[in-house]
């Protein structure tokens, strides 16, 4: 092929198969490349803007769930309050019963060993003013050496006993009003 | 044209040299058919791989590296012309890559009288192929948001008013004229004076130091090396230029007749 040198500023035929080419590779790269691209681009922004919109759901779900989980929380610290409280009311409840009736059960033991013992004391001193004119004529024989009749000194007697009654009355008294 | 550095240092650096073949009236620089088949080949390959490659999920680097391009011309559509100019996102992005790979040939030139594979774009006839259809599709994006009486109405009757119709239309007629113009030439212009600035480091050196001294080799691989690094930030700068200027002429031509 010859070479041959030309004006470098005047086009020549050259201009008409360049220009083919040029529209031939435009051609490609326009039907043949870029919608792929654009495809690929175009989904890869379909994918990213719903996988945004999965995290976006998902952080409204947890945060849905927070506020559901602080609601049951706090009615569960109130149900534990009131429960606490019930247990409490019902514990004073019951102390106040069982001080009620521990009180009554000692007032009824007291109440009932009072009266056994007026009836004890009311027996010996029975016993005694049984006993006592007994004693006392008794202890008159050996005093005087001879045999001493009752009714001769019933008063004495009556006398004596008046005494320990009287007596007995008054320690019994001694004893109730030191207890 | 050749030999204009000859008589001052007896190096011979000539422009304008290709492999031609006559085809009926028309010469064809066949070294730049072929390296614009090989670019549109490697343009076409790269974009199959991504499309039998592009996945939904995690994207691998290749495709990050398109997404990335096609992202950015997209937001630069997007904020200056809106969602109607979604159909030049395509063409504005084949214009980077495609103006981007050829210019990337200029790194594996020599700056011989004829490279093995030169830049497409360091001759005239690519830029100015894609400017003129870029200008064309300007103009048609033109008449089709403004109807054909809307089309010329806007030469007559923007910037000044209706009463400067003939200044209008001159302004605007420049305007137009310029535009393909300057979007040939800037291209062409960067990428073939990449290609003869090679020329023209080698000729120093060999002027300086002799064509086969140690000196003058390593000196020249050096100057090579440093200035294909700054051809190639070029090389990308003009590509990227060409595309965003192929957006705002869109944005030009798309925008409401008031708007500017």
């Amino acid at each position: 092929m010859p070479i041959a040198t030309s004006n470098f500023l005047v086009p020549n035929g050259t201009f008409i198969v360049v220009l083919i080419a040029f529209i031939v590779v435009l051609g490609v790269i326009t039907k043949y490349v870029l919608p792929v691209l654009n495809a690929a681009l175009t989904e890869r922004q379909e994918q990213i803007r719903g996988e945004l919109e999965a995290a976006d759901k998902a952080k409204a779900d947890a945060e849905e769930a927070d506020v559901e989980r602080r609601a049951v929380l706090e009615q569960a610290r109130t149900q534990a309050r009131e429960i606490v409280s019930q247990a409490q009311t019902t514990a004073d409840q019951i102390v106040t019963g069982a001080t009620a009736e521990g009180q009554a059960i000692h007032d009824r033991i007291v109440a009932s060993a009072e009266a056994e013992v007026i009836v004890a004391r009311q027996a010996a001193v029975e016993e005694v003013t049984a006993r006592v004119g007994e004693i006392v004529l008794a202890a008159a024989e050996r005093v005087i050496g001879r045999e001493i009749q009752a009714s001769d000194h019933q008063d004495l007697i009556s006398e004596a006993i008046a005494a320990v009654r009287a007596e007995t009355s008054g320690a019994a008294a001694g004893a109730g009003g030191a207890r | 044209m050749s030999s204009f550095l000859t008589p001052m240092m007896g190096i011979d650096i000539s422009v304008g040299d290709h492999v031609q073949r006559k085809i009926g009236p028309l010469t064809i620089n066949m070294d730049i058919v072929w390296a614009t088949c090989i670019a549109g080949a490697i343009v076409m390959t790269l974009g199959l791989i991504l499309r039998a490659k592009a996945t939904s999920g995690v994207p691998g680097k290749f495709q990050m590296a398109w997404e990335l391009l096609v992202g950015a011309v997209q937001t630069q559509v997007d904020d200056s012309i809106g969602p109607r100019g979604a159909k030049i996102v395509p063409l504005a992005i084949t214009l980077f890559v495609f103006i981007f790979t050829c210019n990337l040939f200029e790194v594996v030139g020599i700056g011989s009288k004829l490279d093995v594979l030169p830049a497409p774009t360091s001759d005239i006839n690519l830029p100015l192929a894609m400017a003129l259809y870029v200008i064309v599709m300007v103009h048609r994006a033109a008449i089709r948001n403004r109807g054909v009486g809307g089309y010329f109405k806007h030469y007559f009757s923007q910037p000044f008013p209706v009463k400067l119709a003939p200044v209008n239309l001159f302004m605007n007629g420049i305007e137009e004229l310029v535009k393909p113009v300057t979007l040939t030439l800037r291209l062409f212009g960067n990428l073939f004076a990449g290609g003869l600035m090679l020329s023209l480091l080698a000729a120093l050196v060999a002027w300086k130091f002799g064509s086969f001294g140690v000196i003058g080799g390593v000196l020249s691989a050096l100057f090579t090396v440093v200035w294909k690094l700054f051809d190639m930030a070029i090389g990308a700068i003009q590509a990227f230029i060409f595309a965003l200027l192929t957006i705002l002429y869109f944005d030009t031509a798309m925008a409401p007749d008031e708007a500017h």
